[in-house]
């Protein structure tokens, strides 16, 4: 193997991983959320959605309606949270929500930080799920959750690079 | 340059080509199954005999904050609706709750809160029938109590697919009431 064929791989790798990294912003610019694709972490929405579900998610809506699905963040907590809206008062400046997961008893607030008792629609929400795809996002659970299928992995695309150049 | 990487990704690639045009093809049956079977215009719902509830919280759990006084509702109503429409082959579950509308103080504001909702996840399941039915929810309002305003009440829905985006929509029926005075 000589020095042009490995620059040639090299690039063709960096290529793979940019454009990626530039089609994953973009859609990040067009729907409005810094994570337009994400993947269900928890059962607190069963049987609508269940761990590994795919989620497409949409935040260029001017409000929320009650009944919609929205994923938001807790300044202090860095998992963000699908839950269905239940309350929603408006005026024309500020939306306030109350959510609740599907399969929980009650509703969120002991899941929102001290003192507050709504999310505020434009500063706490990632988006509103728009569209599902199941089971996917699986992969990703096993990576990040299971170590053995961790090293596994790396293991094997390791290999692979030494056998097959 | 037939070795196993490119063999494996060209395989990967069609296949994920292949998956995305049958989730295109299944998202379009899908709508235009639930357009002829005309979900949006299901009008044989009934909502009556709503009645009103309040009480006065001083806990945190009912929306009370500093332990200042929270008029708290609920209701109790009368239902029958048939949502077996909604089920078709791609349906994984129908999420069918009961919200009340009503404005709020500003010009612009306005007020929507669930009082009742619940899973349906079979076609069997999917005609109700309820009387004197109680609300699942305790509702508090932003403002301190609910000023005896008139509310408007929807049966609303949402279906969630196998696969696809979720949709939306609400029967044609309304039932009305007007919260009790409590100040």
């Amino acid at each position: 193997m000589n020095l042009r064929q490995q620059i040639t791989q090299f690039l063709t790798l960096a290529y793979v991983f940019s454009s990626a990294f530039v089609a994953w912003k973009t859609l990040g610019i067009v729907t409005n959320s810094h994570s337009p694709i994400v993947v269900v972490l928890s059962g607190s929405m069963e049987p609508a959605f269940q761990r590994g579900d795919i989620l497409f998610l949409w935040n260029r809506d001017k409000q929320q309606k009650v009944g919609d699905i929205v994923v938001y963040e807790i300044e202090g907590k860095s998992i963000p949270i699908v839950h269905r809206v239940l309350r929603e008062h408006h005026n024309s400046e500020k939306q306030l929500l109350l959510t609740k997961g599907d399969n929980n008893a009650v509703d969120d607030l002991s899941l929102y930080a001290k003192k507050q008792s709504y999310l505020n629609r434009k500063e706490d929400l990632i988006g509103t799920v728009k569209g599902y795809l199941p089971f996917i996002g699986y992969i990703t659970i096993l990576i990040s959750e299971n170590i053995y299928f961790k090293y596994g992995l790396l293991g094997l695309v390791g290999l692979s690079s030494v056998f097959f150049e | 340059m037939f070795n196993l990487v490119t063999r494996v990704q060209t395989a990967g690639n069609q296949a994920l080509t292949a998956s995305m045009v049958v989730t295109g093809f299944v998202i379009l049956l899908t709508l235009l199954q639930l357009a002829q079977d005309n979900v949006w215009g299901i009008s044989t719902t009934s909502i009556t005999n709503i009645q009103p509830t309040s009480s006065i919280k001083r806990s945190s759990q009912y929306g009370s904050v500093n332990r200042k006084p929270k008029e708290n509702s609920k209701i109790q109503f009368d239902l029958d609706a048939d949502l077996t429409p909604l089920f078709n082959w791609n349906t994984k579950q129908v999420f069918v709750y009961l919200t009340a509308e009503y404005p709020g103080k500003s010009e612009g504001s306005s007020n929507k809160v669930t009082y009742w909702d619940k899973i349906i996840k079979s076609k069997d399941e999917a005609k109700l029938h309820y009387v004197n039915q109680r609300s699942k929810y305790s509702v508090w309002d932003v403002e301190k109590s609910f000023r005896g305003r008139n509310a408007t009440v929807r049966l609303e829905w949402n279906i969630q697919p196998h696969v696809g985006p979720l949709i939306y929509g609400s029967t044609e029926t309304t039932g009305n009431f007007q919260f009790l005075r409590n100040e």
